[in-house]
């Protein structure tokens, strides 16, 4: 009997290690993703002039995105709802605490600011962060299975066994590529800047290369994870159902964060396509690389 | 992943009709808006900027008076560091005037500011206008 209570402490310890490390990755996800948009002079200024409502919105939708994101490539392994919610919410908790400690490290957070100013600037910055402490726990680490030992996280990614055979979740990963790519840059002034300069001969040229990247960055370059497209089934059958939905998933994302940052108020429908293609430049790339990469 | 052995890719999965579905909506979206871009492409003017004002308010603030403008910008180029003047004209002299310069007027589109006076324009004759702008 004695035995079987020091195992169950044993194990219990073990858990709780290996929670902490999880923690510890989730953080170190969180940092690394986050530290471009916290260094991003835009962003903070979003923090206290964005619109509270189209804040509010993507506080909120950012919710089950992460139970979703959890659920396919989560802290643990997940195996019900109530899992990736728990894991979700910690992902979300680890990157509002990261976004306002180092925000505070930088002083971009200072204790004589309005409260509605330190909320802002933290909760627009807690989304990228969010998703970063998702992605950290999921690509930095590599050890979930029992016994495992760090290093040889070759095969056991935390990724589930059926992970990207299902159409819609691939599509949702390329949207959660796309979205963290645009978080990345739509902040900036040279996005508006870009399309202002960009003739409709450009743009036509960026909607191209954006979709030939795309494709090329899935199925041409042999990066690890890169889909087969398998003997006998021609290259456009991928480029339809993949790289095209693909594309438009990353236009329709661009368009949400335009609008959410409020780049696109009192703007013309041309001059709102044509930010709209610029930030689907990257966001195309980022869209490609979840792919490959979740 | 992919490149699990046990694992095959969606690729080789047996497309439903919803992913030629999703597919087909998502081409002729794509060539919907290839086919507008170089519409406009082709049809592009080279008119530079075109502003119009419009006052849309009048106020009494704390230490002096707000002129609340639109500025539009007809052409279908964009300008940058657009300067607007306010003058209040005394009889034919400039009796005040007061300066603001909107980062961006895109093109065909619009964008609101607001310029101080220190007294009520009142009877006086105002004009708001474009005093210069830059290329981005």
């Amino acid at each position: 009997m004695a035995g079987v209570a020091v195992r169950d402490d044993a194990r219990a310890d073990r858990e709780f290690r290996r929670f902490v490390l999880g923690l510890g990755r989730g953080a170190a996800g969180a940092m690394l993703f986050g530290i471009p948009m916290l260094m991003t002079m835009e962003l903070w200024a979003l923090g206290f002039t964005i619109d509270r409502f189209r804040l509010l919105l993507m506080l909120v939708v950012n919710i089950p995105m992460l139970v979703v994101l959890a659920d396919l490539i989560g802290f643990e392994r997940t195996t019900t709802w109530q899992q990736a919610l728990r894991d979700a919410t910690i992902a979300y908790g680890l990157g509002i605490v990261m976004s306002a400690a180092i925000m505070m490290l930088l002083g971009i957070l200072k204790a004589d600011m309005p409260l509605s100013e330190i909320l802002g600037k933290t909760a627009i910055q807690a989304i990228p962060a969010s998703i970063g402490a998702m992605l950290g726990r999921s690509q930095l680490g590599g050890d979930d299975d029992e016994g495992d030992e760090p290093g040889d996280g070759s095969q056991d990614d935390a990724v589930p066994d059926q992970m990207s055979t299902h159409y819609v979740q691939e599509l949702f990963l390329m949207a959660v590529g796309a979205l963290f790519l645009n978080l990345n840059v739509a902040p900036t002034e040279e996005i508006i800047l870009i399309s202002y300069r960009m003739t409709p001969w450009h743009s036509l040229a960026a909607i191209c290369a954006s979709i030939a990247i795309m494709h090329a960055f899935v199925y041409a370059v042999a990066f690890k994870g890169t889909h087969q497209i398998p003997d006998g089934i021609p290259w456009w059958h991928a480029f339809l159902r993949f790289t095209l939905p693909g594309y438009v998933i990353a236009m329709a994302i661009s368009v949400y964060v335009l609008w959410t940052f409020g780049r696109l108020d009192d703007v013309a429908f041309t001059q709102i396509l044509m930010s709209t293609i610029v930030l689907s430049f990257p966001g195309a790339i980022g869209a490609a690389a979840a792919r490959l990469i979740l | 992943m992919t490149k699990l052995t046990d694992n095959r890719s969606s690729e080789a999965d047996n497309p439903g009709w919803i992913e030629w579905a999703t597919g087909l909506v998502s081409a002729g979206l794509v060539i919907a808006m290839i086919t507008w871009v170089t519409w406009e492409a082709l049809t592009a003017e080279t008119k530079p900027p075109e502003f119009s004002i419009s006052v849309t308010n009048r106020e009494m603030v704390e230490g002096g008076y707000r002129v609340t403008f639109d500025i539009a910008n007809r052409s279908a180029q964009t300008a940058s560091a657009v300067v607007v003047r306010g003058e209040i004209l005394d009889g034919g002299n400039v009796a005040e005037d007061a300066e603001v310069t909107f980062d961006y007027v895109p093109a065909q589109s619009q964008a609101r500011g607001a310029i101080f006076f220190s007294r009520d324009p009142g009877q006086a004759e105002m004009r708001v206008r474009p005093v210069g702008y830059t290329t981005p």
